[in-house]
């Protein structure tokens, strides 16, 4: 029975990874359609994007939107999780639901209001539309990280901050956000992968100032290309690097923590 | 602490306000407004007339892309469902701890790869000359048809879900309190009826809660369907980027996310009921 | 004449409907140790928090040094607390920790430090001034608790049952290092407890709360003695109460009729008001006295050479004796054998209810 399952287990986990592998393993090959069995090595697909100035571009683009939105998101999502923490307030739940809402409601459909809206405001089309975009889908992450810290704070600290004599903003700067520090930080790495992989509403709004991942889904639009294979895979590679640093950031602070 | 009204506790809660306002409340309640806008001369004018959801009510294709979205996130939801259950289970009550959480930390990955990478891959894989076709191939089966059918869409569905759904009910799982479950061994109950009798009550909230994300996740999704399934029959999402990218029609767009957001709110609403709900006697 | 450092007037404060302190009026002069004690949500760690404006009061009038702080910010008033929690901050370390006052004073760091060292090296924990607070003992974050609190030299020092996280052997030391501390200070201490024998070991006055509401205010002498209120003869404990009827009064004596009997106790009171009569039980005498009652022994309780031993009387009212454990083997007072206990009638207090 414990074998079986096992098994089963394995095959469920083989079933969500094997796409994973299986873009990484080709990214490499050279046979232009993939098949097995697998051909001869290559690099010559991530020589072909790297030679690509769109690809250049649109990395960019995924740069400075992810570093912008980490930034902003991360910000709100602070602001969120401390008024939450420390503030109770008629209306508290729907002020809390108007940050907390977007990850519920179907990209496309976010991606389409923004896309009206934008224009309507006279917005579209700018690297900035995207930026806004992905901070409202990514600050709820911001938020819930950073609120699962202040839950751990003890509740007299900012008031044992106030009474040694610093002012509600220098309590703030002294005590709530060194306290909040590694949530932060982690938050910010979170968001920015977030923001760097999202492609749904960047491909509503962007227009002209494509993000990778709207390159990737302009690409396989046309044909099967193996590059997309090996953007994925380095796509891959800077989000999970995200992921880990702000994982281990949450993990050396446990560890820091228990000793 | 007390809730008072200074420069300091507005600093903190005025720019989300703002914020979300410019970039979440007004796009969605323009949405909503635009179902009843009309475009003329290839221009859309702001008024309030129902002219596009006469035309998008009334159209046969609108409803049956409506009752297949239902149905294949519906079967997306339940499949999900049952196909994590086992090994779920499995990670919640037969596993260390410390193996969930590596699992689990594990099934967090496929969040940060490119969901489109991943579906790009299952075309290479699942196309007549593809991978799988090609694995077949060297035992002199096949090559089946798997993409652009049903079955190719489920498999993106599933593949943007089932991590969720896995994780979603293992944690749910390992929560139920051990003594519940000792109690109902020791009284004699097999594990079948322990699953039915104890795990599946206790934890009903969870698994209704991860089966609703299955739906609501399936139901948005524009990639599966389009690439995997072929847009044939379209979907909800696909009539929206039809209706956008190639149509000019906006307002017909924005009345197709009026339609999908209504029955996810009616959806989610009464699954969330049904999860949270104390149980009657029966 | 100056006022006394702090003055409470009228004092109120409202959360919504709650009502948690009303009508407090409180004088606590300059180097006193005053602790505030009473059940949980009586009041007193509101009291505190209003003497540090962390609370606002609805309405009445706080004054400390002469001066109104109802509209004084927590963090312009020089009024230190030590929490109960200690609120040390976890991501600095000792040293840093009992900076931070000075730090939000504007004194420069070299300064600061040197003063932070004086305090630490006078708590005896200067060894530890580079290690994560977290890292410390109990005792020693408390150490370092006081003297971030002392390091600005302030005139009053709150604390807000500071020990009741600490091991029993660790408090009475810590008792010990707070009144000696507090005397060679010369400051005022305002001390917040729910325990009885930490505000009596330590303090020069009580306060006792209920209800939001101040029943006493006195030396533990007093307040042990002569309980002014039923609740604070309860609270105390260790108290033998027998309620009845002021039968007869004259000359600075009344006689109250009691379920056990008529007792003669020294007070004035109308005839036919409610009274008890209270007896401390240290004044309880096995063997009889001036007034005596018969009981029988349901239990003892040893704490040091001291034996409690608990009593039923027959209609059921509770009893307590205080004995020296010398004397113990000369008393028969095993479970179920009935004595007979008695006290001097100047040992009793009178205490009129309604008051």
């Amino acid at each position: 029975m414990t074998l079986f399952l096992r098994a089963y287990l394995a095959l469920i986990v083989g079933f969500i990874f094997l796409p994973i592998v299986v873009s990484m393993a080709f990214s490499f090959n050279d046979a232009r359609f993939p098949t097995l069995p697998l051909s001869g090595f290559t690099t010559i697909w991530y020589e072909t994007i790297f030679a690509d100035p769109d690809f250049w571009r649109a990395a960019k683009n995924s740069l400075i939107v992810s570093g912008c939105t980490c930034v902003i998101a991360t910000f709100l999502g602070f602001c969120t999780a401390y008024t939450d923490y420390r503030y109770s307030f008629r209306g508290k739940s729907l002020f809390l639901a108007i940050i907390l809402l977007p990850p519920t409601i179907p990209l496309i459909i976010i991606a389409l209001a923004m896309l009206a809206w934008f224009s309507r405001v006279g917005m579209s089309g700018q690297v900035v539309s995207i930026i806004a975009a992905h901070t409202v889908l990514t600050a709820p992450f911001a938020m819930a990280i950073i609120r699962l810290r202040l839950s751990q704070i003890d509740e007299s600290l900012e008031a044992a901050a106030w009474n040694l004599g610093a002012s509600e903003w220098r309590a703030m700067r002294e005590v709530i956000l060194p306290f909040c520090k590694p949530a932060i930080l982690s938050s910010l790495f979170l968001t920015a992968a977030v923001s760097f992989d999202e492609f749904t509403v960047s491909w509503f709004v962007s227009g002209l100032n494509k993000t990778l991942p709207v390159h990737v889904l302009e690409i396989v639009q046309g044909t099967i290309d193996p590059q997309v294979n090996a953007i994925g895979t380095l796509v891959f590679g800077v989000s999970i690097t995200l992921v880990v640093i702000s994982q281990l950031l949450i993990f050396f602070r446990l560890q820091k923590a228990a000793s | 602490m007390r809730s008072r009204l200074n420069l300091y506790a507005l600093t903190f809660r005025l720019p989300i306000i703002v914020w979300q306002a410019l970039f979440f409340i007004g796009p969605l309640i323009f949405v909503v407004a635009m179902s009843f806008f009309v475009v003329k001369n290839y221009r859309m004018v702001e008024t309030f007339e129902l002219e596009s959801w006469a035309k998008m009510v009334s159209r046969d294709y609108v409803w049956s892309a409506y009752r297949y979205t239902l149905l294949m996130a519906g079967s997306a939801a339940a499949l999900a469902t049952l196909l994590a259950f086992p090994a779920a289970w499995f990670l919640a009550f037969r596993c260390s701890a410390r193996t969930r959480q590596l699992v689990i930390l594990f099934l967090i990955i496929p969040f940060f790869t490119s969901y489109l990478v991943r579906t790009f891959s299952w075309y290479t894989i699942l196309a007549e000359a593809g991978v799988l076709n090609g694995a077949f191939g060297l035992f002199g089966l096949g090559p089946y048809k798997m993409l652009n059918t049903a079955f190719g869409t489920l498999t993106g569905y599933l593949t943007l879900v089932l991590p969720l759904v896995l994780i979603l009910q293992t944690v749910t799982m390992a929560n139920i309190d051990d003594r519940l479950i000792q109690a109902a061994r020791n009284l004699g109950c097999s594990p079948a009826r322990t699953i039915r009798t104890v795990i599946l009550p206790a934890g009903k909230t969870g698994f209704v809660i991860a089966a609703l994300f299955a739906f609501i996740l399936s139901f948005g999704d524009f990639v599966a369907p389009f690439y995997l399934g072929g847009s044939n029959p379209p979907t909800m999402p696909i009539l929206i980027i039809d209706t956008t990218k190639a149509g000019q029609q906006w307002p017909r767009a924005a009345v197709v996310a009026v339609m999908m957001m209504l029955t996810l709110f009616v959806i989610a609403f009464s699954a969330i009921m049904y999860a949270y709900r104390k149980r009657a006697s029966r | 004449m100056t006022e006394p450092l702090v003055v409470l007037e009228k004092v109120e404060k409202r959360f919504d409907d709650f009502v948690a302190v009303t009508g407090a009026d409180l004088t606590i002069g300059e180097g006193e140790f005053v602790a505030i004690m009473g059940p949980s949500g009586c009041g007193k760690t509101t009291t505190l928090r209003m003497l540090a404006g962390l609370d606002a009061p609805t309405s009445g009038e706080i004054r400390i040094a002469g001066k109104v702080m109802n509209a004084v910010a927590a963090h312009e008033r020089d009024t230190p607390m030590v929490w109960q929690s200690l609120a040390l901050f976890p991501f600095l370390n000792a040293r840093e920790n009992v900076e931070f006052g000075l730090k939000m004073r504007g004194v420069d760091a070299a300064e600061r430090k040197t003063r932070a060292m004086n305090w630490l090296e006078r708590m005896e924990i200067a060894e530890f001034a580079e290690r994560n607070v977290e890292t410390l003992s109990g005792g020693q974050r408390q150490r370092v608790a006081l003297a971030r609190a002392l390091v600005t030299e302030p005139q009053l020092l709150l604390l807000d049952e500071p020990l009741s996280a600490l091991d029993a052997h660790l408090v009475i030391r810590m008792q010990s290092v707070l009144t000696k501390l507090q005397r060679e200070l010369g400051i005022t201490f305002v001390y917040v407890t729910h325990s009885q024998s930490e505000a009596f070991a330590m303090a020069d006055r009580v306060v006792i709360m209920s209800r939001g509401e101040i029943a006493q205010v006195g030396t533990p002498r007093e307040v042990y003695r002569a309980p002014a209120t039923r609740f604070v003869a309860e609270f105390v404990g260790r108290n033998n109460i027998l309620p009845g009827k002021v039968a007869a009064a004259m000359g600075g004596s009344v006689t109250v009729e009691t379920a056990l009997g008529a007792f003669a106790v020294p007070g004035e009171a109308a005839v036919g008001a409610d009274a008890s009569i209270v007896v401390s039980a240290d004044m309880m005498q096995v063997g009889g006295g001036e007034n005596t009652i018969e009981a029988t022994v349901i239990s003892e309780e040893f704490v040091g050479s001291i034996v409690t031993a608990f009593l039923e009387a027959k209609d059921g009212t509770e009893l307590k004796v205080q004995v020296q454990e010398r004397v113990l083997a000369d008393l028969d007072l095993t479970a179920g054998s009935t004595v007979t206990l008695g006290w001097a009638t100047k040992d009793g207090h009178l205490l009129v209810e309604g008051t």
